[in-house]
């Protein structure tokens, strides 16, 4: 072999691996050469960060750059979202591979339970499959804030078919549920305070099973956070009568979607609204509400006492501590109300105001200048004195002085 | 029995030159003649008292007896706080706290120490005011002028330093409005930059240790070394006004002048002591360099440059109100020298210099009130 011909050899050779960007870039898989906004797309996954990558849902031959021998073999384009769930199952239910991340194996059990699941079993492209909540190439961690399940995202996920008028239509579901949902007082704590500890769709109708809860299931759902309110509505009147008569628990005053937070001052027209305008029941309500519009009085006026006291300054740790005491058991009273029993809100609010106006009368008593200031007014009274002596002193001095001038 | 104080005096006249000592006092004004240090002190006294006493006590003359008493008292009561006060970030606060709550009489003694300090810096004002008036700053008594200036800039100092010592939310965060304002001067900002520690945006345990130390020892002897400086002044040009040894000769009308004084000295206390109690200065909550509160003005003495600061804030930059204040205070220092009037004592009222005193004055009171609304 001449000298030129093996030059022509070894430049043709680096011209063919040059041809290979993506071997060149050490990448195993070259699919990102066709598809490179797939590529990007899948990036940011937590599937490629754990070695899930193109081949492990698709298929196919990842080291080749030819069309006809890359989609080959076991290729699937999974454009058929009827497949979808169960092709995200053969690894989600298999308890060998979610172990590692102690990630539960039941959703797809659970979600050929649910509406969505069911329709989708009948062939009904329309409902809700696995990537509509949880994107496809780029799926994240439930935590990540991106991710459109993340308790911020979630209700505008929802809300991508729940508000589509047209989908709900078909199905005879009402359409308004997310708009009454935004209203409530749970999605101004969520979505404008940013407080991921309240409820969003899912805390109520689950996730991958979304039901909605029936009558005589509400107060449970609502009872797994607000559990002292639901005990005392238990205990009250109210569970079994609306139980006879059909009516959904905590729902009939609260509302189910647009869930409600009423103002103390609203108890008594809330009573009224069932039982009639002037009813005992009413008079009742108006009754709470002057139990706890007192009670918030008594410990308003003690805190401004504590601020007035703190900047003299008294010591008032003591008085902070016991005024926070007070304001728990104020905080009592609104779960006590749903048992409509007087003598329960009045236990705890009882409580309350005897603090606050403790701690007003040991506070007034040591603010109480009446001391100080006659104290003063004596100090004042020998100051007065002592100034006249003074003063008929130089007066003396005066008048002597004339004397020897004169 | 009597015997025994005299025997003392004749032991330690022996050995310690007593008249030299009290005639110290005469350098603060609580005696009005000069004393012969080299006779013994009762001989000297006699022959002091015989002299004729100046009109000391008219009243116009008292403001400056007030800053005296005043500055006694900020002494005095300074002097105990600084036994209970810690001077660091950690700790100032709580121990401000202790002196309020636990020691006996600490809170009226505090109270009485910020009192003093705003009502010194008011008769100090008052005082500057008179001299204007009686046009006090024409020759000879220019320095009398310039070490009037010269104490009210000392006594504001003491006041900032001393508003910063509790560290309270106020007292932190009006400070660094202060230094905001006064880091605006140019050249003087450097020097003053120096002892806050810090670039002004927050203040440090350097910056309360340094004001500590100004506060309880560089100011108070300049105080002290002004005070005396002025009394020199007087001794060597006399008091203004009319024929100051006029009347009331000898021992008799000094005792008279020591009973005004004593008179003075009573009623200063309690008007000072019905201050602190009726009108105490709020303690607030322990500052957190890391949140300002709202609405924090600088101290009233700053408020009208500060809302010049604000006013020109969009069309001027800093450094020049900065310097108009600078040029405004050495003017005010050198008014004696800027006067034509003073080489003619007899000249009559000049309306030009009046026109522009009441001018400034309407000037300061107005951006006092803008800085105040700003603030």
């Amino acid at each position: 072999m001449t000298s030129r011909s093996l030059r022509i050899l070894v430049l043709s050779l680096a011209g063919i691996a040059c041809s290979l960007p993506s071997f060149a870039a050490g990448a195993k898989e070259a699919c990102g050469s066709c598809h490179p906004e797939n590529r990007v797309e899948t990036e940011p996954s937590v599937h490629l960060a754990e070695g899930v990558t193109c081949v492990s849902c698709h298929g196919g031959d990842p080291e080749s750059l030819r069309v006809e021998t890359a989609h080959r073999g076991d290729f699937r384009p999974l454009t058929n979202r009827l497949q979808s769930p169960a092709m995200c199952a053969q690894c989600h239910s298999d308890l060998a591979k979610m172990r590692p991340y102690n990630l539960p194996i039941d959703q797809y059990a659970i979600y050929l339970t649910s509406q969505h699941g069911n329709a989708v079993s009948a062939g009904d492209p329309r409902a809700a499959v696995c990537s509509d909540c949880h994107g496809f190439h780029d799926v994240r961690k439930t935590t990540d804030p991106l991710n459109p399940v993340h308790s911020a995202n979630v209700t505008a996920t929802c809300a991508g078919c729940h508000a589509d008028r047209g989908l709900m239509a078909k199905y005879d579901i009402d359409p308004d549920v997310v708009a009454e949902y935004r209203s409530s007082v749970h999605a101004r704590v969520l979505l404008d305070e940013r407080n991921s500890a309240a409820p969003d769709c899912t805390s109520c109708h689950g996730s991958h099973g979304p039901t909605p809860p029936g009558v005589g299931d509400i107060d449970k759902i609502c009872g797994s956070c607000h559990t002292k309110t639901r005990q005392a509505f238990l205990d009250g009147p109210h569970n079994q009568a609306m139980l006879d008569a059909g009516l959904p628990e905590c729902a009939s005053c609260h509302s189910n979607h647009a869930i409600r937070r009423f103002e103390v001052a609203e108890i008594e027209s809330l009573c009224a609204d069932c039982h009639g305008e002037g009813s005992e029941q009413a008079a009742l309500g108006a009754k709470f509400t002057n139990l706890i519009e007192s009670t918030r009085e008594e410990l308003v006026e003690a805190d401004g006492l504590i601020t007035q006291a703190q900047r003299v300054p008294l010591n008032v740790e003591d008085h902070i501590g016991r005024l926070e005491e007070g304001r728990t058991f104020l905080t009592e009273a609104f779960p006590q109300i749903h048992s409509v029993s007087l003598d329960a809100v009045e236990r705890v609010t009882r409580r309350s105001r005897s603090i606050g106006s403790e701690i007003q009368h040991e506070l007034y008593t040591r603010l109480d200048r009446r001391v100080a200031h006659a104290t003063l007014a004596v100090f004042w009274f020998y100051l007065l004195m002592t100034v006249a002596i003074l003063w008929r002193y130089r007066q003396k001095l005066a008048a002597a002085k004339n004397e020897e001038t004169t | 029995m009597s015997q025994h104080p005299k025997r003392l005096l004749d032991w330690l006249s022996r050995r310690l030159n007593l008249t030299e000592v009290f005639s110290l006092l005469t350098s603060y004004g609580f005696f009005y003649t000069e004393i012969d240090s080299r006779k013994p002190l009762a001989e000297a006294l006699e022959e002091a008292l015989e002299k004729p006493v100046p009109s000391y006590s008219n009243w116009p003359r008292v403001l400056g007896l007030i800053v005296l008493v005043l500055m006694t008292v900020e002494i005095l009561t300074g002097g105990l706080l600084a036994l209970y006060y810690l001077p660091t970030p950690q700790s100032a606060h709580a121990s401000v706290g202790v002196i309020l709550q636990d020691v006996g009489f600490g809170a009226l003694i505090h109270q009485a120490h910020f009192w003093g300090a705003q009502m010194l810096i008011a008769v100090l004002l008052l005082r500057l005011g008179r001299f204007f008036v009686q046009r006090v700053y024409r020759r000879p008594r220019e320095l009398v002028w310039v070490f009037g200036i010269l104490l009210l800039l000392v006594s504001l100092q003491a006041d900032l330093t001393g508003r910063m010592l509790p560290w309270t939310t106020t007292s932190y965060w009006s400070s660094v409005r202060a230094i905001e304002v006064l880091a605006t001067i140019p050249v003087i900002s450097n020097i003053m930059l120096f002892f806050t520690g810090t670039s002004g945006a927050f203040l440090s345990e350097v910056t309360l240790i340094r004001g500590y130390i100004l506060h309880i020892v560089v100011l108070p002897l300049l105080a002290i070394v002004l005070i005396y400086f002025h009394f020199s002044t007087v001794r060597r040009v006399g008091l203004s006004g009319e024929a100051s040894t006029a009347g009331m000769p000898g021992r008799r009308a000094f005792r008279a002048h020591l009973a005004s004084l004593a008179i003075i000295f009573v009623l200063l206390l309690g008007v000072l002591i019905t201050l602190a109690v009726l009108a105490p200065e709020p303690f607030e909550i322990k500052a957190d360099p890391f949140s300002t509160p709202p609405g924090i003005d600088p101290p009233w003495y700053l408020l009208a440059p500060f809302g010049l600061l604000e006013m020109t804030a969009d069309f001027l930059p800093r450094w020049i109100v900065g310097l108009v204040m600078l040029l405004a205070t050495t003017a005010l220092v050198a008014l004696p020298f800027l006067s034509r009037s003073q080489t003619d004592p007899g000249a009559s009222r000049r309306p030009l210099l009046w026109a522009l005193a009441v001018a400034m004055v309407a000037v300061w009171v107005v951006l006092t009130l803008y800085g105040a609304r700003m603030a």
